[in-house]
C-alpha cells in the first residue's frame, strides 16, 4: 500500500469547531479509513489543553506532533490564523517512530537532545533509520547544543530536519504538540524507516557584503570578540548606529543583516540571528558561532530570497530521484515572513509551482531551522540554521 | 692542491662571482618583494575601501527597508480601512455597523483585539469585541464603567495609544494594558452627532508591534466612520419613521375622503331616485291635462269660444313643455343611475351631421343662418348609440341656432384625437361669460342673457348632453368669450 495523504485547514474563530473541522476534512481528502500519523501546526490562538484534547480524543490512538508558529503555512495560503493538520496512513513497510522529551531547561541541553534520540531509537527496534524529524521549543537557549545532543546519538551525518516553534513575535512562549498534550520547554521527534524517501531542500538567499573577519573569542552561542573588538562594534561599524538605537533595533536588524559563518566545503553561508546585546558588549546568538571562525555580515534582498525558495523547493524535489512528491513540510524562518511581508505569499506560490500545484503541503514559521547544508542526497552534517525556508518532501 | 695558488685564485674567483650572483638576486627578490607589498597594501586599501562601500549600502539598505516596510504596512492598513469603510457607511442600521468589523479586518489593521463601547443612560455598554474570552469581558466591563478615564476619552475627544503614553504617562499606559491584556493599544473616541458617544479600543499583544502616528489616524478615521455610519443610520430611521407618519396620514385621510365620497354618491343617487320617481308621478297627470285640454281643443264637449280656445291652447303647449322638461329629467336620472342601456353599434357622424342639419333647416333659413360642415373621412364612424348621439347633435345645433343672430354662422368640425373623434360646433352667437361657462352643464342653469329672456327652456338639455356623452366615455367642454362665439368640443370613441 501507497502513502495517503489528507489535510485539513480552518481558520475559525471558535477553536473547538476549527479543531472538528480541519480533522473533518483531512479525513475527506485522506479517503482511507485509518491512519497512522498526524502533523499539526497552529497560530497561538488555537495553542490550548482543551483543543488538543479534542483532537487527541478524535484521532484515537495515533501518534500526533506539531508546533505552534506565527502565521500557518498550507497548499491554500498563508493564514495569520488558523490551524491545519495532515493526516498519513500507509502499511507495514513503512517504519515510524515517535518520541517526546520534556523539561529541557532542568539539566544540561545537549542530554534532552541525546534523551529523545535514544527514546527514538528504542521505538524503531532494529529497523534501519533513514531521516529524522524533529520539532522543539523555539525560546531554549541553545538549540545547537540540542542537535549535537541528537547527533551524539543518531550519528554526526545522520540526516535530520528540524524546526523550532515560533510564538506571534513576542518571544515569551512557544508550544509543542505531542499525542493530546499543548507542551513548552520541549522537544518531540519522529524517527523513518522503511519505504519511504525524503528529499531536502535548505537555501536562504543572503549574501556576503563587506570584508572577511574573524571570531575572536566565542563560546557556544555567545560571541565575545570579532577581530580583536568587542563584537557588537562589528555591527555599530556597518550599520553606523549608536549602541542605545541598535540594541532596541537588534532584533530587526539581524533578521536583513544576520552574521554568515563561512564554513569549508559548503556552499551557502550559515546564518545567526541576534538574540540580544550584553553589557560587556557580547552579541548573543541563536545558534553557535566556533571560535576562530569566519564570518561576514550578510544581505538579503525579497528578490533573492524568493529565489532560494524556489531552489530549495526543487533541490527538495530532486531528492526523490524523479517521483512526485505525496507531500511536503515547510520550515520557514520567521525571519523571511517579516522581510517578505505581503509577499510572504510569492514565496509559497514558487514552492508550490516547483513541487507541483497540487502537492499537499504543510508549514509553520520557525525560530530556527535544523538540516544539512548540503541538500542534494542530504547526506552531511545537520546544522542549526536562521532564516533558512526548508523544504522536505516526501513519497512512498 | 690546496696550495696551489691557481686554485686559490680561482676559489676566489668563484666565491666573489657566486656572492655577486647572490647579491644580484637578493636585489632583484627585494625589489620584487618591494612591488608585491605595494600589490597587497593596494589590495587592502581597496579591500578597505570596498568595506568602506558595503558600510554605505548597508546604510542605504536599511533605510530604503525600513521606508518599504512602512509602506507595506501603511498600503495595507489603506486597503483594509477603506474595504471596512465601504461596509461601514453603508450599513444603515445602527445594531449592524460593529458587527462589519471581523477579526479578519481587525488583523488587517495590524491588531487583533478590540473592544468598543457606547455610553447609554447610565453607563458603557458593550458593541463589539474581538479576541476575548466570553468569560473575561464582565471584569472589563466593570473595570471600564469604574473609571473616570473612559468617559474623559468622551469629552476630552483625545485618542490615547501605548505610543503617547509611554512618554506622557508610563503607569497609564501599564495599567490599560494591564486592563486589556494588550501590548501595545490605541484608544479613540467615537463622536457622533446625533446618536450615542463611546469609544474604540484595539490593541495587540504582539510585542514587535509600535504604535506610529499614522496607526492612530488610521483608527481615529475608523471611529469616525463609525460615528458617521451611527448618524447616517439614525438619520435614515428618523427619516423613515416620518415618512411612515406621512404614509399613515395619506391612508386615514384617503379612508376619510373615500367615506365621504360615498356619501355623496349616496345623496347623489338619493337625488337622481327622487327625480326619476317626482318625474314619474308627474307625468300622469300632466297626460290627463293634455288629454282633457285636447278634448276641449276639439271642441267635442261643444264650441268653445275664442278666449277660452286661445287659453286652452296656450294649456297644451305648456303641457307639452312640461311633458317634454320631465322626459329629459327622466333621461338624466337613468342615464345617472346606470338604467339606461346604450345600445352601441358604428355610427357614421356624417350622416347624423345632415339628418340633423336637414331636420333644422327652416329654422336655419329663417335666421338666415349658414351652415357648413367639415367632417374628417378618419373620424366619421364611431361606436355610440345612434339615437344618443342624435339628441346630442340637435340639443347642441339647436343651442346655437337660437344663440346666433341673423345672418350667423354654424360649423360642424370633426378630425379624429388618438383613439376619439372629436367633434367641434361652433357659432358666431353672443358668447358665453368664463363664469357661466363654469355651471353651464348644470341641471336647471340657464346662461341669463337676453336671449334667454324670451326664449324659454328647461335648462336640462346641456346636463343630458354631457350625461349622454359621458356614458359613451367622452368628454365635453366649452370654449367661449362673451361676444365672440362659443365652440362646444366633445369626444366619442372611434368604432373600430
Amino acid at each position: 500500500m501507497p502513502l495517503h495523504v489528507g489535510i485539513g485547514l480552518s481558520t475559525d474563530n471558535d477553536p473547538q469547531k476549527a479543531a472538528r473541522e480541519c480533522i473533518r476534512q483531512a479525513r475527506e481528502n485522506l479517503n482511507f479509513t485509518s491512519f497512522n500519523l498526524a502533523v499539526v501546526f497552529s497560530t497561538l490562538d488555537y495553542a490550548h489543553p482543551t483543543v488538543f484534547k479534542t483532537i487527541g480524543s478524535l484521532l484515537e490512538n495515533v501518534p500526533i506532533l506539531g508546533a505552534s508558529s506565527l502565521a500557518i503555512i498550507s497548499s491554500q495560503g498563508i493564514f495569520k490564523r488558523g490551524i491545519v493538520i495532515l493526516l498519513l496512513a500507509f502499511s507495514e513497510d513503512i517504519h515510524l517512530s515517535t518520541a517526546c522529551s520534556q523539561d529541557i531547561r532542568s539539566r544540561p541541553i545537549r542530554e534532552t537532545g541525546r534523551q529523545l534520540a535514544d527514546r527514538l531509537l528504542s521505538g524503531l527496534k532494529n529497523v534501519p533509520r533513514d531521516f529524522g524529524i524533529f520539532f522543539a521549543d523555539g525560546l531554549i537557549p541553545d538549540s545547537s547544543s540540542l542537535l549535537a545532543g541528537i547527533q551524539e546519538r543518531l550519528g554526526r551525518s545522520f540526516p535530520l530536519a528540524g524546526a523550532l516553534a515560533s510564538d506571534n513575535l513576542a518571544f515569551k512562549k512557544t508550544y509543542l504538540y505531542f499525542n493530546g498534550q499543548v507542551l513548552s520547554d520541549s522537544v518531540c521527534g519522529m524517527l523513518w524507516g522503511g519505504k519511504i524517501n525524503f528529499g531536502l531542500g535548505i537555501k536562504h538567499g543572503w549574501k556576503p557584503l563587506g570584508k572577511p573577519h574573524s571570531v575572536t573569542k566565542s563560546s557556544a552561542n555567545i560571541v565575545y570578540e570579532i577581530d580583536g573588538e568587542p563584537a557588537v562594534k562589528f555591527y555599530e561599524e556597518y550599520l553606523g548606529n549608536e549602541p542605545s538605537r541598535l540594541k532596541s533595533e537588534l532584533r530587526h536588524i539581524s533578521i536583513l543583516y544576520p552574521l554568515g559563518i563561512h564554513l569549508k566545503g559548503e556552499e551557502e553561508y550559515l546564518l545567526r540571528n541576534i538574540l540580544f546585546i550584553n553589557e560587556d558588549g557580547s552579541l548573543v546568538f541563536q545558534g553557535d558561532v566556533p571560535q576562530g571562525c569566519v564570518v561576514r555580515l550578510m544581505i538579503g534582498t525579497k528578490e533573492s530570497c524568493l529565489m532560494a525558495a524556489g531552489k530549495a523547493a526543487g533541490e527538495a524535489n530532486r531528492g526523490l530521484k524523479g517521483n512526485p512528491a505525496k507531500f511536503a513540510l515547510v520550515f520557514n524562518s520567521v525571519s523571511r515572513n517579516i522581510l517578505l511581508g505581503r509577499q510572504s505569499v510569492l514565496e509559497l506560490e514558487t514552492v508550490k509551482e516547483k513541487l507541483g500545484e497540487n502537492t499537499p503541503i504543510i508549514g509553520l514559521y520557525t525560530y530556527g531551522e535544523q538540516a544539512p547544508l548540503k541538500s542534494i542526497g542530504y547526506h552531511g552534517n545537520t546544522y542549526f540554521h536562521n532564516q533558512t525556508i526548508t523544504i522536505l518532501a516526501a513519497e512512498g | 692542491m690546496l696550495n696551489d695558488p691557481q686554485f686559490t685564485y680561482f676559489l676566489f674567483f668563484g666565491i666573489t662571482i657566486t656572492i655577486a650572483c647572490l647579491a644580484a638576486v637578493i636585489v632583484l627578490k627585494m625589489r620584487a618583494i618591494k612591488q608585491l607589498r605595494s600589490t597587497v597594501n593596494n589590495l587592502k586599501r581597496s579591500l578597505d575601501e570596498m568595506d568602506e562601500q558595503a558600510k554605505l549600502i548597508v546604510r542605504t539598505d536599511i533605510e530604503l527597508n525600513k521606508a518599504q516596510e512602512e509602506l507595506d504596512k501603511k498600503i495595507g492598513e489603506l486597503y483594509a480601512l477603506q474595504k471596512l469603510s465601504r461596509e461601514i457607511t453603508t450599513t444603515l442600521e445602527e445594531s449592524q455597523i460593529f458587527q462589519k468589523i471581523g477579526s479578519a479586518e481587525l488583523g488587517e489593521l495590524g491588531f487583533e483585539k478590540a473592544f468598543a463601547f457606547l455610553w447609554e443612560a447610565k453607563g458603557f455598554k458593550l458593541r463589539l469585541s474581538l479576541g476575548y474570552e466570553t468569560s473575561n469581558l464582565q471584569r472589563v466591563i466593570t473595570m471600564i464603567n469604574s473609571e473616570a478615564l473612559y468617559s474623559e476619552i468622551i469629552t476630552k475627544a483625545q485618542v490615547l495609544s501605548s505610543a503617547s503614553l509611554s512618554k506622557q504617562n508610563p503607569q497609564l499606559k501599564e495599567k490599560i494594558c494591564r486592563v486589556f491584556d494588550v501590548y501595545s493599544f490605541v484608544i479613540t473616541p467615537i463622536l457622533p452627532k446625533e446618536a450615542n458617544k463611546g469609544f474604540l479600543f484595539v490593541g495587540t499583544k504582539n510585542a514587535g508591534t509600535f504604535i506610529s502616528a499614522g496607526d492612530e489616524e488610521l483608527i481615529a478615521i475608523l471611529a469616525n466612520q463609525l460615528g458617521q455610519a451611527m448618524d447616517n443610520a439614525k438619520l435614515f430611521e428618523n427619516t423613515w419613521r416620518a415618512q411612515q407618519d406621512l404614509e399613515n396620514k395619506v391612508t386615514e385621510r384617503t379612508n376619510e375622503l373615500t367615506l365621504a365620497l360615498n356619501e355623496v354618491k349616496n345623496i347623489s343617487r338619493r337625488k337622481t331616485n327622487f327625480i326619476s320617481s317626482v318625474s314619474h308621478e308627474l307625468r300622469t297627470p300632466l297626460t290627463s291635462i293634455k288629454g282633457y285640454a285636447s278634448i276641449l281643443l276639439a271642441g267635442k264637449l261643444g264650441e268653445v269660444p275664442q278666449e277660452v280656445h286661445e287659453r286652452l291652447e296656450k294649456i297644451n303647449k305648456h303641457s307639452d313643455e312640461l311633458v317634454h322638461m320631465v322626459n329629459d329629467l327622466l333621461d338624466i336620472a337613468r342615464i345617472e343611475s346606470g338604467k339606461v342601456i346604450m345600445n352601441k353599434e358604428s355610427v357614421d357622424l356624417k350622416q347624423i351631421s345632415e339628418e340633423v342639419s336637414d331636420l333644422m333647416s327652416v329654422q336655419l333659413k329663417e335666421k338666415g343662418i349658414l351652415f357648413s360642415s367639415n367632417i374628417a373621412q378618419e373620424a366619421k364612424d364611431v361606436f355610440a348609440d345612434r339615437g344618443q348621439i342624435a339628441r346630442v347633435f340637435i340639443n347642441l345645433i339647436g343651442n346655437a341656432s337660437k344663440f346666433t343672430p341673423s345672418g350667423g354662422k354654424i360649423s360642424v368640425n370633426i378630425r379624429k384625437l388618438y383613439n376619439f373623434a372629436q367633434i367641434d360646433i361652433s357659432d358666431t352667437g353672443c358668447g358665453i361669460s368664463q363664469e357661466a361657462q363654469e355651471k353651464i352643464f348644470e341641471e336647471f342653469y340657464r346662461v341669463d342673457n337676453a336671449v334667454n329672456q324670451q326664449v324659454k327652456g328647461t335648462g336640462l338639455g346641456l346636463s343630458l348632453v354631457k350625461h349622454i356623452i359621458e356614458a359613451h366615455g367622452g368628454k365635453i367642454w366649452i370654449k367661449s368669450e362673451p361676444g365672440a362665439g362659443s365652440t362646444f368640443s366633445f369626444t366619442i370613441p372611434l368604432a373600430i
